[in-house]
């Protein structure tokens, strides 16, 4: 049904979506719950800077990306000689571009969630004998589950249709850094190439159901 | 108030101690966090964790050390509150008074030295309010812990305070036994629409062919009925208009309850007149500024209180 390339480029993009909702997901939850319960006069800096990928030509956040992370940047070499790992141009890369371009959309769900929890229910689970950490670890997180579950989707549905940005960060290498975007874009470049895109597109299509389908199915779970 | 003695607030000024511990003293800088007070909390809304199981709520605070050393252990709690066939509900699929006996066991379950109450009959209608009151004995009975209670209702408190202070626009107007602070208060508790102004306490009743009696002193009051299974002191509401007042003893006359006592207050409210009248508790009685001019009503002359039995409203 699919060819090599084809195969690739999906398990990639899975494999890209997966680790980029992973690891920014604890970083949006910290950001969502300082933005939703914070008083600090600088949030609307943290606000702002949360929200900026949303707003930023993907092409731009990627190059911003790639000055940091390139080789020569400051956090790629860094990264590169202590750790010797290499961002710019791997699926690390990519990964990058996914987590900081879905991350305005984690925030905003998990932000709003903690927003409409009762506040008094926390206070309630401290005069039962809870420290602050466990009183947000078992009141205040379970609390916003639907909202962390419906941003991760989102986060997911966004990393999996990005392109602007990983093509800047990352390239468009077969097989390492060609996610189902970059695949559909080479393919119709090439002569007769718009027939050959459709089996991708319809994937695409496929895709985005099953995260709309997914996320309606985790929201009824944890409303129960 | 509560949220300082729970320790929610930190107040501008004052001080809270328990046990000889200070839990909080503004001035001299000390606030111990809310969860190392050991205060339980029913909260007015009563705040259970949507998210847990009634048995999840309930054994919330065993997940931070808390009930060790407590003489309170959860099979007890949930005897005594009746919740066995509660455990595995949610707290949205329970009923009112359902929710308010979980609160209260969970709040038991911290190990309290103190419980701190916040209008814990104020959504529940009467039937309810008196059965949660029986609970509340009960807990009382069971463990001897000290209990806070804050209420906007005089009959709540009559019928569970040993001591009460009453507050007014936040500061303390009258303390002592109930019957003590809120008798002394005429005008004021007289203008509260939601608490009947009297209410008897009634020692010894009992009911032979179908005519009950009860005890005021050496007084007796005749009742339209007792509650099953009546045991120990019965408490009747009456409002103050419903009390004729005489100077002398009527003895032909259908109202059957002829209450002997002595005027000790006399409170003017707009065109009515609001007399206080001790015949071992103090009773209110609503008359015109022309009866009271009539009838030479002062404070310190004896007087005689015409009460209809059927006036008369038993607590269950």
């Amino acid at each position: 049904m699919l060819t090599a390339i084809e195969w690739n480029a999906l398990g990639l993009s899975l494999q890209v979506s997966l680790v980029a909702v992973a690891a920014s997901l604890p970083f949006a939850i910290a950001v969502g719950y300082r933005l939703a319960r914070g008083q600090s006069p600088l949030l609307w800096l943290l606000d702002t800077l949360s929200s900026l990928p949303l707003i930023l030509p993907p092409v731009v956040t990627g190059y911003l990306l790639l000055v940091l992370f390139g080789r020569n940047g400051p956090l790629g070499a860094f990264l590169e000689q202590t750790l010797g790992v290499r961002v710019a141009f791997t699926w690390l890369g990519a990964a990058l571009a996914a987590a900081v371009v879905g991350f305005p959309l984690m925030v905003r769900a998990i932000r709003l969630s903690f927003e409409s929890n009762d506040r008094r229910l926390e206070v309630a689970a401290r005069s039962l004998g809870a420290g602050r950490l466990s009183t947000f670890l078992t009141i205040s997180l379970p609390l916003a589950s639907r909202g962390i579950v419906a941003g991760s989707v989102l986060a997911f549905a966004r990393g999996l249709g990005e392109f602007g940005a990983t093509i800047m960060v990352a390239g468009n290498i077969p097989g390492q850094t060609q996610t189902i975007p970059l695949a559909i874009y080479s393919m119709a470049e090439r002569p007769q190439g718009m027939e050959q895109t459709w089996r991708l597109v319809a994937l695409c299509v496929l895709l985005a159901c099953a995260a709309v389908i997914a996320s309606r199915l985790l929201e009824r779970r944890s409303h129960a | 108030m509560l949220d300082v003695i729970a320790g929610v607030l930190r107040p501008d000024s004052g001080r809270v101690v328990l046990d000889g511990e200070t839990l909080t003293d503004a001035e001299g800088g000390i606030h111990v966090p809310l969860h190392k007070r050991r205060i339980g909390v029913v909260f007015q809304d009563l705040l259970l964790f949507p998210h847990l199981s009634v048995a999840g709520n309930l054994n919330y605070p065993r997940r931070w050390g808390r009930r060790v050393n407590s003489p309170i252990t959860f099979d007890k709690v949930v005897d005594v509150l009746e919740l066995t066939a509660l455990l595995s509900r949610t707290p949205h699929s329970l009923s009112g008074g359902e929710r308010q006996r979980v609160a209260l066991g969970r709040a038991l379950l911290s190990g309290p030295r103190l419980l701190v109450l916040d209008e814990p009959l104020a959504a529940l209608d009467e039937p309810l309010k008196s059965r949660i009151l029986t609970y509340l004995d009960r807990v009382v009975h069971e463990w001897e812990i000290p209990v806070v209670f804050v209420s906007h209702s005089q009959a709540e408190v009559r019928r569970f305070a040993a001591w009460c202070a009453v507050l007014d626009k936040g500061s303390i107007i009258a303390e002592g036994t109930p019957g003590k602070a809120l008798g002394t208060l005429g005008a004021l508790s007289l203008q509260d629409d939601a608490a009947p102004a009297n209410l008897l306490r009634l020692d010894n009743v009992s009911c032979t062919q179908g005519a009950c009696v009860g005890m005021v002193g050496k007084q007796v009051v005749r009742l339209p009925g007792l509650p099953q299974n009546a045991s120990g002191p019965v408490y009747v509401q009456f409002p103050p208009e419903s009390v004729l007042l005489s100077r002398d003893d009527v003895p032909n006359i259908s109202a059957r309850n002829h209450l002997r006592g002595t005027v000790v207050h006399l409170v003017e409210q707009g065109a009515a007149v609001f007399v206080g009248i001790d015949v071992g508790q103090i009773i209110w009685a609503e008359v015109t500024p022309g009866a009271v001019r009539d009838l030479s009503i002062a404070v310190g002359n004896p007087i005689t209180c015409l009460i209809k039995a059927h006036s008369l409203r038993v607590l269950e």
